[in-house]
């Protein structure tokens, strides 16, 4: 029974969740419940959105690393796909798909796009102009629409209304299978996000018009709220210090069109108040590229979490929040609830040793460790690894691989620099590489031999082995080796 | 097993000597070509599992294969001194005995320069046994596997 998850993330705190997730997924973190694929859609006018356009790149590099990879069933084994792959059957890694176009919004300032030049102003008969004015202040209506909305969600839920009509809302329906679930992600304290999600789940559960409406106003439903978890160095037309004025307001509205009225199986809210990390201020556009931040991390396991028990839904909405177990603004693995510690430990350690690896080990083993040399004498043809120079040369390992790892180790040092501090890793060099794990010591030699000597005798082994898809043999051998070296020296939590 | 050891020396190597043929006798009877041969054919055996299945150490070049080849050599040439000084003057072979210490017969001179063409002969073997041991194990080494070649 093949599942797939769509996941609705909206403005730059979905972008950024979607990030985290994508971060798990290529981690090794599989959605599991039979579900093989998620398909991320990003609904953002804020098309030159820093975070936007990172994770776009991200989900990009994602799938052609994946796509290169034969069977992965540890490190990048969560399908990704867009709604338009699987309405074409491209392979063809396009990440624009992974955002809702719309329309209109380009080069259109508000008031431009509600046509409020060509509005009755007169007073007598029809007076459309002034009815806008008392909704729209005049910034609003001057507002460019290409930035998104500057945390107005009243902008918001007009523009938005549109894209339910779209040809991508359409293939949305088109796709949708019998046990498919549906995830969204937004921010409450924002403009997007905060119009975006009742928008958009009034139409998953009510809009007759839309293919396969019968399943889908069904369907299960999840979602995440974020509360305001940052604040801004400055305030203009975007007023950091609205964020939980607003917010009350919206959870309040939340409260009485959503959660009383069972539109949703699970709301998961999750929010930081006090001492929270001040973003540099930006109304929009590249210059909005948030820090990435740990609530954003928590974010992505009520994803894993809603879908864990999406089979066991009540009828009534259930609201979930966020704890750790220690409180502390210096946050590790062992910070959090046993249940999420056994969670992201493994996964996040073995991909942070494997990038770590091929940062600052990777020079003293290549042409000299086995498991990098094809040119071996006298044994057969599987004696020879894939993993040669020649590899780590080629495009595919600088354009796909490389920069992959970067955004990762981006997005741990980003989480270390915010507040709450999340850093469950130590910085490390060659030789003390397995002192990675903060607070654990492990005994005998710590560097990268050990991986090496793993990776020599993972290279006969023929089920990380294929040539025609190119990162197989580099990301099934690390997906297995980082493993048995962290578990032999019971560096993960279990 | 002498026979066959005793013909890579003595046929092979022709270190057999007629005018000397008590000590060779003796080398025979008491298993002198045996203990020789067993430690050209299992010291360097021991050696190279040792080299190829236990030692774990993934950053090998050449030049370990080389030393670990030395090593075995020196190892094997000390023990075959060893043996043929054991077996040749510290025998309970009243005959070798006697004409090893009748200085007329030249018998100590000569038994004085065969421990080291043992030694020559058990080194060169050494040698190449290194190199057939080597290039079978490696086809099921793991982390050796790209070594000597």
């Amino acid at each position: 029974m093949a599942r797939k998850l769509y996941i609705f993330a909206i403005g730059g705190t979905g972008s950024r969740v979607l990030k985290a997730l994508t971060m798990l997924f290529a981690s090794g973190v599989k959605i599991g419940n039979n579900f093989d694929t998620v398909i991320p859609v990003i609904i953002d006018p804020d098309t030159s959105n820093g975070d936007l356009n990172r994770t776009k790149d991200i989900l990009r590099l994602y799938q052609e690393i994946r796509n290169q990879v034969d069977q992965p069933d540890d490190f990048f084994s969560q399908e990704i796909r867009t709604i338009n792959e699987m309405t074409v059957s491209s392979a063809v890694v396009n990440p624009e798909y992974f955002q809702f176009k719309l329309k209109d919004t380009d080069n259109n300032t508000f008031h431009q796009y509600i046509g409020f030049d060509s509005m009755s102003d007169n007073i007598e008969e029809k007076d459309d102009k002034n009815f806008i004015k008392s909704l729209f202040s005049s910034q609003n209506l001057k507002s460019n629409l290409d930035v998104g909305f500057k945390g107005n969600p009243n902008m918001g839920s007009i523009i938005l209304n549109q894209f339910t009509n779209s040809d991508d809302f359409k293939k949305f329906g088109q796709t949708f299978g019998d046990d498919d679930a549906i995830f969204i992600i937004n921010s409450i304290f924002g403009g997007t996000g905060a119009a975006g999600f009742p928008l958009l789940l009034k139409n998953l559960r009510g809009n007759r018009s839309m293919p396969r409406y019968a399943k889908i106003s069904l369907a299960p439903v999840g979602g995440i709220t974020f509360l305001p978890y940052f604040s801004l160095n400055k305030n203009d037309e975007v007023n950091a210090e609205s964020f939980e004025e607003k917010a009350k307001i919206a959870i309040e509205y939340y409260n009485r069109t959503i959660i009383s009225l069972n539109q949703i199986n699970t709301l998961y809210f999750i929010g930081n108040r006090g001492n929270t990390n001040q973003e540099d201020y930006a109304v929009g556009g590249q210059e909005q590229r948030n820090k990435a931040h740990f609530l954003e991390l928590a974010g992505a396991l009520a994803i894993l979490d809603f879908c864990k028990d999406v089979d066991s839904h009540k009828a009534t909405t259930q609201v979930k929040e966020f704890g750790i177990e220690h409180d502390t603004q210096n946050i590790t693995f062992t910070d959090l609830n046993i249940g999420n510690a056994k969670l992201l430990s493994p996964p996040l350690t073995k991909f942070r040793l494997y990038t770590e690896y091929l940062d600052k080990g990777l020079s003293k083993s290549l042409n000299v460790s086995r498991w990098t040399k094809s040119n071996i004498r006298l044994v057969r043809g599987n004696k020879q690894s894939l993993l040669n120079s020649n590899y780590f040369n080629s495009a595919e390992y600088n354009t796909q691989i490389l920069p992959f790892n970067n955004y990762f180790t981006e997005w741990l040092r980003e989480m270390k620099e915010n507040k709450p501090v999340f850093s469950p890793f130590e910085e490390i060099t060659a030789d003390d590489a397995l002192e990675l794990v903060k607070g654990q010591t492990p005994k005998g030699n710590k560097s990268f031999k050990a991986l090496d000597i793993q990776n020599c005798l993972l290279t006969d082994n023929i089920s990380i082995r294929n040539r025609e898809k190119k990162h197989t043999m580099l990301i099934k051998m690390f997906g297995r080796s980082t493993e048995k070296v962290l578990l032999k020296r019971n560096l993960v939590i279990r | 097993m002498g026979k066959f050891f005793g013909s890579i020396y003595d046929g092979i190597f022709n270190i057999y000597h007629e005018s000397y043929h008590e000590i060779f006798q003796h080398l025979y009877d008491n298993g002198g070509y045996t203990s020789m041969g067993l430690a050209f054919l299992l010291i360097p055996l021991a050696g190279w599992i040792l080299f190829y299945f236990l030692w774990k150490y993934p950053y090998s070049k050449i030049w370990h294969w080389l030393i670990w080849t030395a090593v075995m050599v020196l190892i094997v040439a000390l023990v075959t001194n060893g043996i043929a000084n054991a077996e040749i003057f510290g025998s309970d072979n009243q005959t070798l005995n006697d004409l090893l210490a009748d200085t007329n017969t030249g018998y100590a001179e000569y038994a004085g320069s065969l421990p080291v063409k043992y030694v020559l002969t058990n080194s060169l073997l050494t040698l190449i046994l290194s190199c057939i041991y080597s290039l079978l194990m490696k086809q099921f080494s793991k982390i050796h596997v790209h070594l000597p070649i």
